[in-house]
């Protein structure tokens, strides 16, 4: 992939295009607010909500399914104002205000709203330029990946000793069903969220996302959700799984009503999003960029954005319908009053399937673009790897039903569904078949990210084929519920998801921050935690062929060795991501200045300086090849010699 | 949005980013292509909600008390205010096509008064339903697609009144009134949400299953 200097007018030409009339300072009102104001207004909004709310819904009656639909109506109405607040005090309606009003905003605008001259402020406020964004959505995954691990450490604590009771039952449940739809949407965003923002742009050669406003817009309502999510543990608590199956969800606690708020301004965030990366994609790719030349890490990208932008509305009307239920008493999934909760798990799993092919697809098609750089060979087969994640995106919306087979819903449809499940194995193969082939005969340059391809193929070995176990109807009568399925999923969505994570996440940290990542403290990190992994989950599959059943508390002394064994697996995972978090921070903050192409990579991204300027490129580039034209013999010890002699100390 | 002069063409620019204004226009069509989709997914999952529980009638609860179904003249009437308000804004676009900034005012004005009109009319059908929300599962789904009519007309009420105003200060030409055409796009595809969901809350509600299951209550 070559960067020529194009024949074009169009950006570099815009100081000379006449603006509109400039209001003030540039930046307007959003100069003066961040998440500082969002929060406070949205603290403010809320209280002042649940104060007058609290004088007109007479709360504390309780319906004849135990919902007591006067508290509940009072707490989704203070969830929503701190929505709606701390948006309103983030600066989000500003544009569409401005907008509405005729006031266009100028260039200098433009550049304000981008964050320029901001400094480290910039990532505290509504900033536009993809690169920030790609950076909040960074920190709020290893948030959120944070919390989602103590909760994980709470839970083995739980069921390290058979017959204890750490934690009190209700509590022991919440922390389940919190962890569960914490993970989730840590996982979901781990990589569409930080490099599908900062990097996918740079890969095809763009200046920024195509709506960059969306863009601030899609993360400042994802913050916006998390705390009544994680609020949910003082309120009562998620105690039915994150799936939080009807008509339970009716039936819980006041906490319930987090978890829905949650979902559904994630939802919009999650659809907002995926219109920005499609457009982007589709619309902006530098010239010569055509679709056979389009990075598969991008076509990942791509492959999610839309199997969530059709699906996730799905789970989100799930949600909705569920939080009528509980606060305004309909009845969509209340069977005496005409509900089905089989209408509540078509909704949540319409979604819930293809969600998992969200996670995994940018996470297999990242490492398919790193595998690349570190064997110096052109992938193997890109059109079969093409064909692989749009195999995935076709089928993963006919295979729901697979979680439903116990249900009593639609028996005879069981098995059209085990089929189409056992179908989806075929594309998701030629995603490992690509890696497997551009492997043979390769000379690997041993690097951390090139470490996670290896975890991550045995891992999607070992999930695959007990994935394909799992959906075969008479299997899945004995093992649904175990102990089993949770490890398989672990291992498709930690160990291929997560780890997946790491090594892209690796890969492009030196673009990302402009530090080298310190190799040798995240290796060890790494590997901690992939063994303490095989341990926690091998044991894990032992206790559900045993038949140990999920999500109860207490189990019978059959099953205390590998569980007790799963606990130092889960402490050991602990620590290694301890220790990589550390490698990470410590990097970050004090680490080797990285230079602009430390792998000798030839997409796009790594063409351009770093730290990347505002407008990403001098001049936009040209594409005359493909991206993966390696073939040069031998090429390591040119890279490592011309590292060298830039004084960069990899892995220091 | 500006424009630049070169030797054979006027060529419109986005003062933000400096490209050609045709080429936002594409990537903005995209977009809301893109929001049409998953808004559908969305009114597809509240109608789906209302046929499945139709179909079912669960316990026998599918119809409100004393079969008072909501009558059908309201829907009809907001699916003719929200397709006439689509037909006067393409009015609107058809005429700054041909450069008739006046016909665009006129029309967005025209748009904005029927949708405000309709809006109202969706607020009084859902205040006067002969039903509450929690009278079964016919009173929920009719609810809510009520109100999900209503959210529609609230998001076409801000973007006609925006078109209008911005229309008006001329911040619309002949050769850059993209927006417009965008806007009237999502207003097509409201009426052909609204029509939907006033086909199925008018033809479907006594339920065809009279051997309804019986599914317990879940509260024992």
């Amino acid at each position: 992939m070559s960067t020529d200097v194009i024949l074009t007018t169009d950006i570099h030409e815009q100081m000379g295009v006449p603006q509109p009339r400039q209001r003030g300072k540039a930046g307007g009102f959003l100069r003066h607010t961040n998440v500082l104001t969002g929060s406070a207004l949205g603290i403010i909004l809320s209280v002042v909500t649940y104060a007058i709310g609290s004088k007109l819904v007479p709360w504390g009656t309780q319906n004849e399914d135990y919902s007591q639909v006067g508290l509940n109506a009072l707490v989704g109405a203070t969830y929503v104002a701190w929505v709606i607040g701390f948006m309103i005090g983030i600066g989000a309606f500003a544009g569409p205000v401005r907008w509405m009003m005729g006031h266009d905003i100028t260039h200098d605008d433009s550049e304000y709203l981008a964050g320029k001259g901001q400094g480290k402020w910039k990532y505290w406020k509504y900033t536009t330029d993809h690169k920030v964004v790609g950076l909040q959505y960074l920190v709020m995954a290893l948030v959120l990946l944070g919390f989602g691990g103590f909760f994980a450490m709470l839970i083995r604590t739980e069921l390290g000793v058979t017959w204890s009771e750490v934690f009190d039952p209700n509590f022991y449940n919440s922390i389940v069903g919190t962890h569960g739809i914490v993970m989730i949407i840590a996982m979901i965003i781990v990589i569409a969220g930080p490099l599908g923002n900062f990097i996918m742009p740079l890969m095809i050669g763009a200046r920024d996302m195509a709506f960059p406003r969306l863009n601030a817009l899609s993360f400042w309502l994802l913050f916006a959700a998390v705390p009544p999510l994680l609020s949910n543990l003082l309120l009562g608590g998620i105690r039915d799984g994150w799936t939080v199956y009807q008509p339970l969800g009716t039936q819980a606690p006041i906490g319930m009503i987090g978890y829905q708020i949650c979902i559904i301004t994630f939802a919009f965030s999650t659809g907002i999003a995926g219109v920005n990366l499609i457009t982007t994609i589709v619309t902006m790719r530098a010239r010569g960029m055509t679709w056979n030349r389009v990075p598969i890490f991008v076509i990942g990208i791509l492959a999610a954005a839309i199997m969530g932008l059709v699906w996730f509305p799905m789970f989100q009307y799930s949600q909705v319908l569920a939080f009528s239920d509980k606060v305004v008493g309909s009845s969509f999934f209340i069977p005496q009053e005409g509900g089905s909760v089989w209408l509540y798990e078509n909704l949540f799993w319409l979604l819930g399937h293809p969600e998992v092919y969200v996670i995994l697809v940018p996470a297999m098609a990242g490492l398919l673009e790193l595998m690349v750089v570190f064997l110096r060979k052109p992938l193997f087969s890109y059109k079969v790897a093409v064909a692989g994640i749009a195999g995935i995106v076709g089928l993963s919306s006919v295979v729901w039903v697979h979680h439903m087979y116990l249900t009593g819903w639609a028996p005879s449809a069981g098995y059209p569904f085990m089929l189409s499940t056992e179908l989806i194995s075929i594309p998701f193969g030629f995603l490992v078949l690509v890696m497997l082939g551009t492997m043979w005969r390769g000379k690997v340059w041993s690097r951390l990210p090139m470490m996670t391809v290896y975890a991550v193929l045995w891992c999607n070995i070992i999930g695959g084929i007990t994935g394909v176990y799992l959906s075969d109807v008479p299997v899945d009568q004995y093992m649904h519920g175990s102990m089993f399925v949770v490890a398989h999923f672990h291992f498709m969505l930690m160990g291929v998801g997560l780890f997946g994570a790491i090594g892209t996440i690796t890969y492009w940290f030196p673009k990302m921050t402009g530090k080298m990542l310190n190799e040798r403290i995240g290796s060890i990190g790494f590997w901690v935690a992939f063994f303490g992994f095989q341990v926690t989950f091998g044991s894990m599959f032992i206790a559900g062929l045993q038949g140990q059943p999920r999500r109860v508390l207490q189990f019978d002394n059959a099953f205390e060795i590998s569980n007790w064994i799963s606990t130092i697996g889960a402490y050991t995972i602990g620590v290694g991501m301890l220790i990589f978090l550390y490698a990470i921070i410590t990097s970050w903050r004090i680490g080797t200045i990285a230079p602009a192409n430390p792998w000798g990579s030839k997409t796009l991204e790594w063409q351009t300086e770093t730290p990347v300027p505002l407008d990403n490129f001098p001049v936009l580039p040209v594409v005359t090849s493909d991206p993966y034209g390696y073939g040069v013999p031998d090429p390591y010890d040119a890279i490592e010699r011309k590292m060298t002699d830039e004084n960069v100390k990899v892995g220091a | 949005m500006s424009t630049t002069t070169t030797s054979s063409q006027t060529i419109v620019r986005s003062a933000t980013t400096g490209e050609p204004v045709t080429t936002t226009a594409r990537r903005n069509r995209l977009g809301i292509w893109l929001c049409i989709v998953s808004d559908a997914t969305g009114t597809v999952a509240l109608l789906i909600s209302y046929v499945y529980l139709w179909s079912l009638n669960v316990n026998s609860a599918w119809a409100p008390p004393k079969d008072r179904f909501a009558p059908d003249l309201p829907f009809w009437l907001i699916v003719a205010g929200v397709v006439l308000a689509a037909a006067a804004m393409w009015w609107g676009v058809h005429g700054m096509g041909k450069g008739d900034r006046w016909q665009l005012i006129l029309a967005s004005a025209l748009s904005s008064i029927i949708v405000l009109v309709t809006f109202v009319g969706q607020i009084v059908q859902l205040s006067t339903f002969p039903f509450a929300i929690t009278e079964g599962a016919y009173a929920s789904a009719t609810f809510w697609l009520a109100i999900g009519t209503a959210i529609h007309l609230s998001v076409v009420l801000f973007l006609t009144v925006a078109i209008m105003n911005r229309t008006r200060v001329g911040l619309f030409t002949q050769n850059n009134h993209s927006h417009v055409r965008l806007v009237a796009m999502w207003m097509t595809w409201v009426c052909v949400a609204v029509l939907l969901g006033a086909v199925v809350t008018t033809t479907m509600k006594v339920s065809p299953n009279t051997n309804s299951p019986t599914f317990g209550t879940f509260s024992d």
